[in-house]
């Protein structure tokens, strides 16, 4: 399997499963992963041997829970949380919370629109940094 | 990468975390954002896009400062 069908099949089966794919569910290695690390195509966990990334769905949980086609996922971020309706070109609903104050964050999207709109989206990381360690962007 | 209920808790919370103010935009637009960043991510033909066509999409929807300039 050649890395943009690996790197497909990856982002397939976190639709599908709601969570990051194994190796063994994958029928890949560590070497075929690491390859579409290094290509930004995913991020693996330190170790190597998981998938944290596969932006915008991220593998551990965050504050951005993104539900859809009654399943639900997590982003990495807020942008994400969009990206991940936008992956899928449906409509959904977005729950998090304010850093500030911990207060809920809900948000519906529909017709690619977000109700409520004015939340406010912070970028911590200029986009020069952002791979210099995406994680914490 | 954070929503805030609005540019108060924004403030507060960065005055809170001992951080730099970084760019913001609205709900609104990140919206925009991510429809034009991801909506060919899970397609069959999908391609890595190159820095250029990345920057792209940030200059189309006006993010054109220095802080939204992609590595080169």
């Amino acid at each position: 399997m050649d890395d943009l069908a690996l790197r497909n099949l990856v982002y397939r089966r976190f639709v599908e499963l709601g969570r990051a794919p194994t190796m063994d569910e994958l029928a890949t290695t560590e070497e075929a992963l690491g390859r579409l690390h290094e290509l930004r195509m995913v991020v693996l966990e330190a170790d190597r041997q998981e998938i944290r990334m596969a932006i915008p769905f991220s593998a551990v949980p965050t504050p951005y829970r993104v539900e859809a086609r009654r399943r639900s996922w997590f982003a990495n971020c807020a942008w994400d949380a969009y990206g991940i309706l936008a992956a899928l070109g449906v409509d959904g609903h977005i729950s998090s919370s304010c850093p500030d104050c911990g207060e809920p964050i809900e948000i519906d999207v529909v017709d690619r629109r977000p109700e409520p709109a004015d939340d406010v989206f912070h970028v911590l990381v200029p986009a020069r940094s952002w791979w210099e360690d995406i994680v914490f962007t | 990468m954070n929503l805030f209920r609005s540019e108060e808790h924004l403030m507060r919370w960065l005055a809170t975390t001992r951080r730099q103010l970084g760019a913001t935009i609205s709900s609104k637009k990140l919206c925009e954002l991510a429809h034009a960043w991801h909506a060919g991510t899970l397609s069959p033909d999908w391609q890595p896009r190159t820095r250029d066509e990345s920057q792209a999409i940030l200059d189309r929807l006006g993010l054109t400062h220095d802080f939204w300039q992609l590595p080169r």
